[in-house]
């Protein structure tokens, strides 16, 4: 059994059939769709006592993967859609964050913490992702992220 | 999020309040272009009560910097949570800026 929540354009489908339930955000593509993915995970990870320490770090890699996939694989189009889905298995949160977009290769962005790069106004959330997730993982066309942190 | 200023032994000292991130980023902007429009020599941003940071908010305080720096104008961040100063670590950002433990410390021989 599926149950389906809207809010506004958004919607929350909670598959409930599943063992591990797993839960699906579909939101539009505008930066305020952000804070709304990362509140509905926060809000979902209550009952397991997550120190405060990994909550800011599933926020923060949340709103980056969202962020990204709104503004570079969506390109701010409100029309296209970033889909999110998360599930808690093995005392650790899966968050997959999916775009419309015709993806980017991971490999090809360069290293913001050398020197030439520090000063740059962009170009750092895939790295924060990858340093303060336990795994995270591109697709192979780059336009969905799997990312996983343990609930500690 | 709130951003005041004041001025301290002839130096200005900027608190922010709030979340610095994608959302406040444009309101922080806009309330240093100010300062740096007329050239504030010295800036201490203290960041006590600040209890998120994300890249945009990182990429705004660089933005910050390099503006000042095409004056000559020095920054120094101080009463960074342990989280917060974390980021600048991971990112490299601490061989950028001037962290400090407080801002007295900020303040003393600016």
């Amino acid at each position: 059994m599926s149950v389906i929540i809207r809010s506004g354009r958004s919607v929350f489908l909670e598959n409930l059939s599943m063992e591990t339930k797993k839960t699906v955000i579909i939101v539009p593509s505008q930066t305020e769709s952000i804070k709304k993915v990362s509140s509905k995970i926060l809000g979902s990870l209550k009952p397991y006592g997550v120190s405060a320490e990994t909550l800011f770090d599933i926020r923060l890699c949340t709103e980056e993967a969202v962020r990204n996939a709104i503004v570079h694989g969506n390109l701010s189009d409100k029309n296209l859609l970033t889909t999110v889905s998360y599930w808690i298995e093995d005392g650790a949160i899966f968050i997959e964050v999916e775009d419309e977009g015709v993806g980017f290769d991971r490999g090809a962005l360069p290293d913001p913490t050398t020197e030439d790069n520090l000063m740059k106004g962009s170009g750092r959330g895939v790295y924060l992702i990858d340093r303060l997730m336990d795994s995270a993982r591109f697709n192979e066309s780059g336009n969905k992220i799997t990312m996983i942190k343990k609930l500690k | 999020m709130a951003v005041k200023f004041e001025e301290k032994f002839g130096l200005t000292v900027c608190h922010i309040e709030g979340e610095v991130d994608i959302t406040s980023s444009p309101d922080i902007k806009k309330a240093f272009d100010k300062l740096i429009s007329k050239k504030t020599p010295k800036i201490v941003i203290n960041l006590s009560r600040v209890s998120y940071v994300d890249s945009s908010g990182l990429a705004t305080l660089v933005e910050i910097l390099k503006n000042m720096r095409t004056y000559g104008g020095k920054m120094r961040l101080a009463n960074l949570s342990p989280k917060i100063k974390s980021l600048f670590e991971i990112t490299k950002l601490e061989k950028l800026f001037e962290i400090m433990a407080s801002e007295e410390e900020a303040l003393s021989n600016f």
